[in-house]
């Protein structure tokens, strides 16, 4: 159980998981995606910034080194781009007209 | 309206049909020009997130009696500023039930009905509205001129002498032409937030207003140790709270966005307002937040810049501003544009009507009197340390500590304040920079 | 002789906001489906719906697709599945083929396309999920129980309907989805008689802006009397007539006076 979790139990209201939380979000997801990420900077990449900072969770590393990201659930705010630390190593666009993120109630 | 010259599909492009971008193509389409607004979302407002309030004076001259049609979800009559340490909190209230009446004052709106609704007053003013369709870059003729845009959509070029970027925070075709030196992450904040679900006399009794009354609650403290600031506000029957987070201290720790809200929501000052609230839709959007210091190049040739995607954005402590800056530089955008083409001159120079307004309203000279105290207020003394001095001098004023008798002020704020860890010079420093920030 | 492709525009049940309306996937590529045997066959495409005038963005988004002609019947949005076929029966009857989406985004029981095709009399092809145009036949694959298939060809006028996966719906151009943003949608009302009620065109909107109104400069020996002159409103200085004129030459003459004034504009 992630730390998150286990504080909102204590305080006596609904759990929710990450998976729940942009669960609550709309997304029309396109078969393109609108995020690259290069590896091979990813691989020489110590800080991690975009780990902790996209309030999406896209991006997770992974047991070689590298970086696995998703496009899906993304938020289209920009942060990874300007928290990387490496030129280049995420290029970004916005998702095709129509797609990505449709909020409702913000 | 006017036709547009040979071979341009409009007299003026606007990119993106947020707050900047609807007011563009209001003001231009009613001084007669031909105007086209692309929208990358569905329909205006499903990519736009903020905190949840926006002042909309500015609407009187183009809007009037806004009031009478806006979808609003409650009027603000209580500002509250919130200053957290670990488990303390001082509050200092405002209310003013005048604002509740009109012709109003603050509201809290959700942008997917706000921006709507603005965007169909600019279709009835005559622009055409073409949504789902994301443009990609700009269009130039041999010698360089901006000739309009390019869209994801097939022969999606569009051709116009002038092109206004509303495009919001990220601006690829500021970027694109230039308008921007650097993108500096120190400049941006994320702010996330919960709309939460609660009903409508609990959210009235948890904070004491009724009917369409509604409060704004902003957070100073309370997130984690990042930089940055929370902020509280009443929908009619959800609360938007969140957090907002200076993205180079965000990346350099080890606590996720969720993570902060959950602290937060976890303080003793804030559980109370929201228990049992169900999170009905999560958010979050990069905010330019140094003001002045980050502002793009305005005008080009051919090319305005307006709203975020100007950085117009006052972050200012006390003063959260955004969807104002971005009507009220989007109808100026709109109104030098509509003169650039009368007098057909779409050079920067014929377009600095639009410069000449912003310096003489309070889009610029707001920012102006206010630049040092983004900087300021995202401080690390004033982030970290001045909330749990301030909350510590007043617990100790307040608590009867019998039998001793009570400790003088002075004393009080002097062994605080060395606690806390405060230089006295420095502590002179900020309060000095803080009077003139504010002047 | 012509494509004919049913659409139905749903409200989402939540709280019934029309922006979040649309079609089903599978309806979408119905009408993929519709244009692209339209284009092989060289013959028109014509998207009908069934419902209230909301949902005429569907079919705008049709016209920019590539749709030849669009029609609403105006109905409510919960008209019945046999009121609905009945409707669009009324107005496929001269089509080549009626390529329909086996569900709609309400998930009904998808009964329509076999209702149209009964009233219409036709062969039917329904829960497609294949469609491959060869020469001037269509070979479509059909979902049996027990995961089997069932391959069939279709030639004489015939209804289909299309699950989702079949193809997916191209992507407007940027010029037809302004265009189709100004067209004027025929609309017919839903009653037996079938008769199609155009609607009239209309002149282009514009905000009001009325025309300046020319004052001539007053004439007078004093001050006092040219300041009376542009401030007296004892007199009508011509403003406000009454004629008496046949209905249309009354018609013609209130048109002329609002142009005169700015009112409206030459289209």
């Amino acid at each position: 159980m992630s730390p998150t979790a286990r504080i909102e139990r204590d305080n006596a209201w609904p759990e929710i998981s990450f998976e729940e939380r942009i669960g609550t979000a709309e997304f029309r997801i396109h078969e393109k995606a609108h995020i690259t990420v290069n590896g091979d900077s990813c691989r020489g990449c110590t800080t991690r910034e975009c780990v902790v900072a996209c309030p999406a969770n896209l991006f997770v590393p992974t047991s070689d080194g590298g970086i696995l990201f998703n496009y899906e659930n993304c938020f289209e705010c920009g942060t990874c781009y300007l928290v990387c630390n490496k030129e280049g190593a995420i290029s970004w666009t916005y998702p095709e007209g129509g797609y990505g993120i449709v909020f409702h109630r913000t | 309206m006017t036709a547009p010259a040979h071979d341009f599909d409009a007299d003026i492009i606007v990119v993106g049909a947020g707050p900047a971008g609807s007011c563009a193509a209001i003001a231009a389409a009613r001084a007669g020009k031909s105007v086209v607004l692309v929208e990358r979302g569905p329909f205006p407002g499903s990519k736009n997130m903020y905190g949840g309030v926006v002042y909309p004076r500015i609407l009187d001259e183009l809007i009037p009696s806004w009031w009478e049609t806006m979808p609003v979800q409650r009027w603000v009559v209580k500002r509250s500023t919130m200053l957290l340490s670990d488990t303390g909190a001082l509050n200092v209230d405002f209310r003013a039930n005048a604002w509740g009446a009109p012709p109003y004052n603050g509201a809290t709106a959700y942008r997917p009905d706000f921006d709507n609704w603005l965007a169909n007053h600019a279709v009835e003013a005559g622009a055409r509205l073409v949504c789902s369709t994301t443009v990609t870059g700009l269009l130039r003729d041999s010698t360089g001129r901006i000739q309009g845009v390019s869209t994801d959509r097939p022969d999606g070029d569009l051709r116009a002498p002038i092109v206004i970027a509303c495009d919001g925070v990220n601006s690829f075709l500021a970027k694109e032409s230039g308008l921007y030196p650097h993108t500096d992450a120190s400049n941006f904040t994320l702010g996330v937030k919960e709309t939460l679900a609660l009903p409508k006399h609990v959210i009235d009794e948890r904070f004491g207003v009724r009917d369409n009354q509604g409060v704004d609650i902003e957070i100073l403290g309370g997130t984690s140790g990042v930089n940055g600031g929370g902020f509280i506000y009443t929908n009619l029957d959800t609360v938007a709270l969140g957090v907002v987070l200076k993205l180079p201290k965000l990346a350099a720790q080890q606590k996720r966005p969720e993570q902060i809200i959950a602290e937060l929501k976890r303080h003793p000052a804030v559980a109370p307002l929201i228990e049992g609230a169900e999170v009905k839709e999560y958010s979050a959007h990069v905010i330019p937040e140094a003001g002045l210091e980050m502002m793009p190049t305005m005008v080009a040739d051919g090319m305005l810049v307006a709203g975020d995607a100007a950085a117009l954005c006052l972050a200012a402590g006390i003063w959260l501003e955004g969807v104002n800056f971005a009507m009220a530089s989007g109808m100026y955008a709109g109104q030098a544009a509509a003169e650039a083409i009368t007098k057909n001159d779409v050079s920067s120079r014929g377009l600095s009507g639009y410069t000449d307004r912003l310096e003489k309203t309070f889009v610029l000279r707001d920012h102006k009197k206010l630049r040092k105290v983004p900087h300021l207020v995202l401080s690390d003394r004033v982030q970290h340390k001045y909330p749990a001095f301030v909350a510590g001098v007043v617990e100790r004023v307040f608590r009867v500590d019998n039998p001793h008798p009570k400790p003088g002020v002075r004393r009080i704020v002097r062994e605080e304040r060395k606690k806390a860890g405060i230089g006295l010079l420095d502590l002179l420093r900020d309060g000095w920079t803080g009077m003139r920030g504010f002047g | 002789m012509t494509i004919t492709v049913c659409i139905k525009w749903v409200l989402p049940n939540r709280d019934g906001d029309e922006r979040f309306a649309g079609i089903s996937l599978a309806d979408q590529a119905a009408l993929e489906t519709g244009l692209r045997v339209a284009e092989a066959l060289n013959e028109s495409c014509t998207v009908i719906t069934v419902g209230p005038a909301a949902a005429e963005t569907s079919l705008r988004d049709a016209l920019a697709c590539g749709a030849h002609d669009v029609l609403r019947v105006d109905a409510p949005a919960d008209t019945d599945s046999a009121e609905t076929a009945r409707a669009l029966a009324t107005y496929c009857e001269h089509s080549r083929l009626v390529v329909c989406g086996d569900y709609s985004s309400d998930r009904g029981s998808g009964s329509v396309p076999a209702l149209v095709a009964a009233r219409l009399g036709r062969g039917q092809a329904l829960g497609l999920i294949d469609v491959q145009i060869v020469g001037e036949t269509l070979s479509v694959v059909r979902r049996l129980d027990g995961g089997r298939r069932e391959r069939l060809s279709v030639t004489g006028p015939a209804v289909l309907s299309v699950e989702g996966s079949v193809a997916r719906l191209r992507r407007a151009s940027l010029r037809a989805t302004l265009s189709a943003n100004d067209a004027i949608i025929d609309v017919v009302t839903n009653d037996a008689s079938g008769a199609i009620r155009r609607t009239p065109e209309a002149a282009p909107l514009r905000p009001y802006r009325p025309r300046a109104r020319v004052v001539p400069s007053p004439t007078g020996s004093s001050a006092l009397d040219r300041v009376r002159q542009i401030t007296d409103t004892s007199s009508s200085k011509g403003h406000g007539e009454t004629v008496v004129l046949e209905p249309g030459d009354a018609a013609n003459r209130i048109l002329e006076s609002l142009h005169t004034w700015g009112y409206v504009q030459e289209s």
